[in-house]
């Protein structure tokens, strides 16, 4: 059995767990839900090793863990599979899975037998490796997260502790994904899930511990709750669902028009092929589509840091973009929060005059932007790392709007965010079309797309295909994604 | 806040106790080993002139430094610059002799700054246009450097009696004056003071300093908010250059008034070390560049009064820096919080993040 007993963690002036008590049995699949900021993750890390609590501890089978050494946890049979990948991008899936219990340990690293001892495993778990000397870069996220359980797995924990690992993946792939922690679950292991998936954890959990500010509020079971009612929970108050009516009615004149684009890679494959479309003023227009088909270099394209290889796209009046990597493309997580509103550069422009900038009228500009967007933070001296995911996407947004562009890009922006940050994001970004600006939303969550969305199109194998505006059915719409024909 | 001026002070105390017992174990005396260091940086007048001039290449080229490094720019080509800088200021230094006073030195020193930041430029374009990595080129001109500097006091700049590789003296109105003769205080130091407060006010005021820092932080970010990475890498290293170059023209116009092989006893290596005590605050390089020509001038006294070998004043240097860098760690700040607990004071003044209303 794992018990986090009392478990206190704070951070500079926050406390992010409160006296946290929790346990889970062997065969058990325990989700552990609670919005962002709720502490999921922190106890995830006292209880993998890599964070030590200032009070509490966690106990395994009635041993005391030892506090702060991942090793130490590790060799107790705990392995954690982290919520950003934690996988060297330009080392082949061999070498990644060669840190993990796969290695023979001889005195020669054997990536022979580490590739076969991992196809074994996996193939147990029902699903196939990519052919050998892959590297990880290109690979897909459902694939990068079946790498990460895959790595966790070969040291055979009898505890895997899983952050958010589905927020990443498709429907098809989600159910794949599920079956996988059952057969753990088979297996008399403990399953600890962490997710804000209401509907993920009441279909797979046995046990549901909710979080909320650092504070266990409810244990149940499925069986006993439902959705509605573990929101209610996590969150303390009622989620009001944005209206969508108002961004589908009125269109205006076309804003961004994309004609002919195409990108290749260096080997001449293409990326993207011939993509024409064109987003209207007034207009919330969604691509769709399982990431890695060309999402991520179109929103590259547009932002201008890569360069097509044909097409152009038109764009009248100024442009923002949210690219979907909080972390790595979007904020500079070492600066201050005022820092990362002033990287737009209509913002920068605002406080800058012959070239000096003007902190004060920044940092003063940041509070109004704080308080307006509610961004949980102490002030605007604040580092961005110091903020939860929600938190970091709000300034995202809040830095979009304020920068008063004529059409706002957005890569995966609710990817990980709780309801609260999600129902807030989206009524911005009605808020912003109502306004008569024009969006450009592309998510794999077809969800999202199909709540906020007025049109959409889907995005498959680099190419764009227009839908029916009257065809909203989410399974045909998935098939498309999928790269079916009509 | 006072952490941070007890930090360098506490890193010194700990490197005195280490170097103690290293001299007592030599069979010499701590203290009078540490007098005598002291007494040869402050003991006189002449002695803290002295540190002063040691200390003022350090500047320019701990400036150097930190203002690539904020961007990320990895130049460890400030020797290189350095040397650049002082080859085209000996070069133009002699022919200033018709020139006013006040024309002569903005010449002899803008030729220098034109040297380095053409130096500088180059590994910049390199990196900006061709992906070389600008570790790799700033070291590699270093070497072409050094040896430029060898082939003109051999060759074309050579003095005209052809006895001595050395260059003929620049001319006197090049030459910035000492004040209060015969010690050499000079407008150097005055310089290299002013530029390291528009560095700090170039980094911290300015939109391109904020992008260069950006683009140090997160290149990729800066990447995709329009922040010009090749010309801001070009620009900056140009500027980096031009003020490790400015020192070679100082150090040419002030002291040694004329080229010889080996100029720079490695300065713009030493800078790195500077750049980094001062953790890449241009303000803070004034005091961490004093710090190690104090060492260095004090050392020289040292020899001579406690019959300390050379060696040994350079292992003395390389701990203190290391002890400082050290300190200079988060495992510092748990430290402190160990011994004090955590930051109490300010945390009781604002309401804990997660109390906070959400939405």
């Amino acid at each position: 059995m794992l018990r986090a007993n009392a478990i206190t963690k704070r951070f500079g002036r926050t406390l992010a767990l409160d006296g946290v008590d929790f346990e889970a049995l062997p065969g058990e699949i325990h989700a552990l839900v609670g919005e962002n900021g709720a502490g999921k993750t922190t106890l995830m890390k006292v209880l993998s090793g890599s964070l030590a609590p200032d009070n509490g501890q966690a106990v395994l089978d009635e041993r005391p863990l030892q506090a702060g050494s991942p090793r130490a946890a590790l060799e107790a049979g705990i392995a954690a599979v982290h919520q950003s990948p934690m996988l060297f991008e330009r080392m082949t899936w061999e070498e990644n899975l060669a840190l993990g219990g796969f290695d023979p340990g001889a005195e020669l690293l054997d990536l022979a037998a580490v590739a076969t001892r991992a196809r074994a495993l996996a193939a147990k778990l029902g699903f196939e490796l990519p052919p050998g000397g892959i590297t990880i870069e290109n690979r897909s996220v459902a694939e990068r997260v079946r790498l990460e359980v895959l790595r966790a797995l070969s040291f055979n924990p009898r505890v895997l502790i899983l952050d958010e690992p589905t927020s990443v993946l498709g429907p098809s792939e989600l159910a794949a994904f599920l079956d996988l922690l059952r057969n753990l679950r088979g297996e008399g292991r403990i399953v600890v899930l962490i997710t804000h998936k209401l509907a993920e954890a009441i279909a797979v959990a046995d046990r549901v511990t909710v979080l909320r500010r650092g504070r266990v509020v409810a244990r149940t079971t499925p069986a006993e709750t439902s959705e509605e009612q573990l929101a209610g929970l996590m969150i303390g108050e009622i989620v009001i669902q944005p209206d969508a009516a108002a961004a589908r009615s009125h269109t205006g004149a076309p804003v961004l028009q994309i004609e002919n684009l195409a990108l290749a890679d260096h080997t001449g494959r293409r990326i993207l092929d011939g993509l024409s479309f064109r987003v209207s003023a007034g207009e919330i227009a969604g691509i769709a589509g399982v990431d890695g088909n060309g999402q991520t270099e179109l929103v590259e394209l547009l932002a201008g840091v890569r360069k097509p290889s044909d097409g152009k796209v038109t764009s009248r009046g100024a442009m923002s973009v949210i690219p979907q990597n909080r972390d790595l493309d979007g904020l500079i997580l070492d600066m201050r929060l005022w820092e990362n509103l002033i990287l737009a550069r209509p913002l920068r422009e605002q406080v800058t005059l012959h070239g000096w900038l003007n902190a004060s009228r920044a940092i003063g500009l940041c509070r109004e932007l704080i308080e307006r967007f509610r961004i949980r933070a102490p002030g605007p001296d604040t580092l961005a790392s110091a903020l939860s995911g929600g938190n970091r996407q709000r300034l995202e947004v809040a830095r979009a709007i304020s920068s008063q562009p004529r059409v706002i890009v957005a890569h995966n922006i609710c990817r990980g965010l709780d309801l609260v940050a999600t129902a807030e994001v989206h009524r911005r970004i009605l808020d912003f079309a109502a306004g008569g600006g024009a969006v450009l939303l592309i998510s794999s969550d077809l969800d999202e797309l199909l709540a906020i969305c007025g049109r959409l199109l889907i995005i498959s194998g680099g190419k764009i295909r227009e839908t029916n505006p009257g065809d909203r059915d989410p399974q045909r719409l998935g098939l498309l994604m999928a790269g079916a024909r009509d | 806040m006072l952490s941070s001026i007890a930090k360098p002070f506490a890193a010194l105390a700990l490197a005195a106790a280490l170097i103690s017992i290293v001299l007592a174990a030599l069979g010499a005396s701590p203290l009078g080993v540490f007098a005598a260091l002291g007494e040869g940086a402050f003991g006189s007048w002449y002695a803290c002139v002295d540190t002063i001039v040691k200390s003022t290449p350090l500047i320019f080229t701990g400036l150097a430094v930190s203002l690539a490094f904020s961007g990320a720019l990895w130049n460890i080509g400030a020797d290189g610059q350095l040397t650049i800088g002082a080859i085209a200021a000996g070069a133009v230094g002699t022919h200033l002799g018709d020139f006013p006073h006040s024309i002569a030195i903005a010449t002899i020193l803008a030729a220098g700054a034109l040297g380095g930041a053409v130096w500088g430029g180059i590994a910049g374009w390199l990196r900006a246009r061709r992906d070389v990595n600008e570790v790799i080129s700033t070291i590699m001109l270093n070497f072409v450097a050094v040896q430029a500097l060898s082939w003109v006091v051999h060759g074309p700049l050579m003095e005209p009696s052809r006895a001595y590789p050395t260059s003929s003296p620049i001319a006197p109105a090049a030459q910035l004056e000492f004040y209060f003769a015969p010690s050499r205080l000079n407008l150097g130091m005055l310089l290299a003071v002013v530029l390291a407060a528009a560095c700090y006010m170039l980094l911290f005021n300015t939109s391109t300093g904020f992008e260069l820092r950006a683009m140090g932080r997160n290149r990729r970010a800066a990447t995709f908010f329009g922040i010009r990475i090749p010309a801001l890498t070009v620009w900056a290293m140009a500027l980096s250059g031009a003020l490790a170059g400015l020192g070679g023209a100082v150090q040419v116009s002030a002291i040694s008034h004329r080229l010889y092989e080996k100029l720079s006893p490695g300065w713009g290596f030493e800078a790195i070390a500077v750049a980094l005590v001062a953790r890449l605050n241009p303000l803070g390089i004034i005091p961490a560049a004093l710090l190690f020509g104090a060492l260095d001038n004090g050392s020289q006294a040292m020899q001579r009064t406690q019959g300390i070998s050379p060696e040994l004043v350079q292992v003395i240097q390389g701990l203190v820096i290391l002890i400082i860098l050290a300190f200079d760690t988060p495992a510092w700040g748990g430290l402190r919080e160990n011994i004090f607990g955590a930051s109490g004071d300010d945390a009781a003044a604002v309401p804990p993040v997660a109390e906070m209303p959400d939405a």
